[in-house]
């Protein structure tokens, strides 16, 4: 068992405590990430560092988040040829997304790292999204299904070596999202699994173009790469700091009939 | 415990420690059994002032609530009982049934902890664990014994004729006790949660006061509520003024007759040694006076697990996980969650 510390989980001092065998003076400046991501119907996990992705696992189909991340991990960790003690930081894609599934995600990588005592950072999903058409010249829209008739989105300009966000991420019909790149009166580059759904209705309003369908959901390669720069500026938080981005309030509003009939052991334990 | 490299545990014994994890509800749990009854310590937070308000649970609010708190109530589950976190043998926790959403929370952490801490992950059914909250008190019950599961989703009588070999002896045909009482406790106004308002409200009454039904009292082993449900609300419209303390005074006493009965037939019928009452409604007082009183006049060993055992929490989890592991080993990684899970084929 691992014993580093939250906060000197790279110096040498604390890798003189540790257990594990591999740890010398050269790796202390190593920071090898595990990142995961559920946020959309994909189950994506990665492993990476200063060398880029080493690894990465990749299923979208079934909606399975729960039954396929553990093996994944598992498997991924195995044949790269990685011990989970050695993992320095777990990064997760904090939404938005679909709840369920992003909550998967998000319970295991907290879980992780608290069994491993080792510091977490949080990224959302549309910085994902967006992060890989860093190189395009137009404002990127990363837009995610929301259900509903909805999206999550968020409007980015590249800028070098990445992208930076000119909105907030938000929550709303493809109307307000038009409405608001309509305002800017900027050409578009627009990614995700909600802007392929609402593709013609963007299209028919909008100048813009549609990024490639295998980089319309989030995935744990980007994750893992945009942590490793923030792991090496320390910029980390413990398990407990890590809150999910839901952009959308609980649907509190259930009446107590349809309740009592879909919910088994709602009410009294 | 020891493992092999495959991950199969050899041994499981009185030393073998257990996390156990609960989330299929309302209430985030995390405690550390020891040899299956030895409850090292035992952590439950409750969500129930955040449902308070909708009067009943909201899945979307729960299994929000359950991710920002499982971790910390893990943490203190394995501060409190002192142990170095790298002596826990094994990780169990509810995989149903329950709240999808809710209880995906519990099984993705609980599969993470056993996969960082390379120790087998057992997946518990709920209601299995209910049954085991009796062996955390008294781990020497001897079978066959009736168990009556009474909460706000079952009503069940079991007979447990060994460690995981039940035979379901009879069940209610429409509503739950625990959901009688909280229907009845809203339609008084005594507000939510049903069952800790409706008992209050009955210590201040008269039971005899109303004749209300005991539905099936005299046949077989199954239950029915939802006609006491509706008399109740026959009564109070055709008599307004009545006092609402006599109304659950009265209510309540029908319930409880009706279970009490029943639990000793099942008893009797399949020559139980002893009776043990389980799930949310075991807290009810009255339940709990009349059922060791009726265990004593039929000379039958009568189990009631604590205040805290009765209601969910995570000791029973990893009890449960303790009897599963020993005669099935561990769960795949690839467990998700069943929220439909049932006990009996
Ligand atoms: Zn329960």
């Amino acid at each position: 068992m691992s014993k580093r510390s939250w906060r000197h989980t790279y110096d040498s001092d604390s890798d003189s405590d540790s257990d594990s065998d591999s740890d010398s003076d050269s790796d202390s400046d190593i920071v090898l990430i595990l990142g995961i991501e559920t946020a959309t119907e994909q189950v994506s996990v990665a492993i990476g560092g200063h060398e880029g992705v080493l690894g990465l696992f990749e299923v979208c189909r079934g909606r399975r988040h729960a039954e396929i991340l553990t093996p994944a991990i598992q498997f991924l960790v195995q044949q790269a040829d990685i011990e989970l003690s050695e993992i320095g930081v777990v990064a997760v894609d904090v939404g938005p997304g679909l709840f369920t599934g992003m909550r998967v995600g998000l319970a295991s990588g907290k879980a992780l790292a608290q069994a491993l005592k080792v510091p977490m950072i949080g990224m959302s999903s549309l910085d994902l999204l967006a992060f890989p058409l860093r190189h395009s010249d137009r404002t990127i829209a990363a837009v995610i299904d929301a259900r509903r008739g909805e999206v999550f989105y968020c409007l980015y300009r590249p800028v070098p070596g990445g992208v930076q966000r000119v909105t907030e991420p938000r929550c709303g019909s493809v109307d307000e999202l038009v409405a608001e790149v309509v305002a800017r009166r900027d050409d578009l580059l627009c990614v995700g699994d909600g802007a392929l759904r609402h593709r013609e209705q963007i299209e028919a309003e909008l100048r813009c173009d549609f990024a490639e369908q295998f980089l319309s959901r989030p995935s744990a390669a980007p994750l893992v790469q945009l942590a490793h720069a923030k792991a090496l500026r320390e910029e980390w938080v413990n398990p407990w700091e890590i809150h999910a981005l839901y952009l959308r309030a609980p649907d509190a509003q259930i009446n107590w009939s349809t309740r009592a009939s879909a919910v088994p052991g709602a009410g009294l334990s | 415990m020891t493992t092999d490299p495959s991950g199969v545990s050899t041994s499981v014994d009185q030393s073998t420690l257990i996390l156990g994890i609960e989330t299929s509800c309302d209430e985030t749990a995390a405690a550390l059994v020891m040899g299956g009854h030895d409850v090292v310590s035992s952590v439950v937070s409750t969500q129930i002032d955040l449902h308070a308000r909708y009067g009943g649970v909201v899945p979307e609010i729960a299994s929000r609530a359950h991710l920002d708190t499982l971790n910390p109530v893990v943490a203190r589950a394995i501060v409190e009982a002192g142990i170095a976190e790298s002596r826990i043998d094994a990780v169990a926790c509810t995989v149903g049934p329950g709240l999808i959403g809710a209880l995906l929370v519990g099984v993705a952490a609980a599969k993470s902890f056993a996969l960082a801490w390379d120790v087998p992950f057992v997946a518990v059914n709920h209601h299995e664990a209910h049954l085991y909250s009796a062996f955390l008190e008294d781990p020497n019950l001897q079978f066959p014994l009736v168990v009556m599961l009474v909460s706000g989703g079952h009503t069940m009588l079991i007979e447990m004729r060994g460690h995981g070999d039940y035979r379901l002896l009879g069940r209610t045909v429409d509503d739950a006790a625990g959901e009688a009482f909280d229907k009845v406790a809203r339609f008084l106004g005594l507000g939510y949660p049903g069952g800790p308002a409706m008992d209050r409200e009955a210590k201040r009454g008269d039971p005899t006061a109303i004749a209300f039904p005991r539905a099936m009292l005299h046949e077989g082993l199954d239950f029915s509520f939802s006609g006491l449900k509706t008399a109740v609300m026959n009564y109070v419209r055709k008599h307004p003024d009545v006092s609402s303390q006599d109304v659950a005074a009265s209510f309540q006493q029908a319930v409880v007759d009706v279970l009490v009965a029943k639990a000793r037939r099942a008893a009797r019928e399949v020559g139980a040694t002893g009776l043990v009452l389980g799930g949310g409604v075991a807290a009810n007082s009255l339940l709990r006076d009349r059922f060791l009183l009726a265990c004593q006049e039929d000379g039958l060993r009568g189990f009631l697990p604590s205040l805290a055992m009765c209601t969910d929490n995570a000791a029973m989890i990893a009890a449960a996980g303790w009897y599963r592991l020993r005669s099935d080993g561990p769960s795949g990684l690839d467990t998700g969650a069943s929220p439909n899970l049932r006990l009996f084929d």
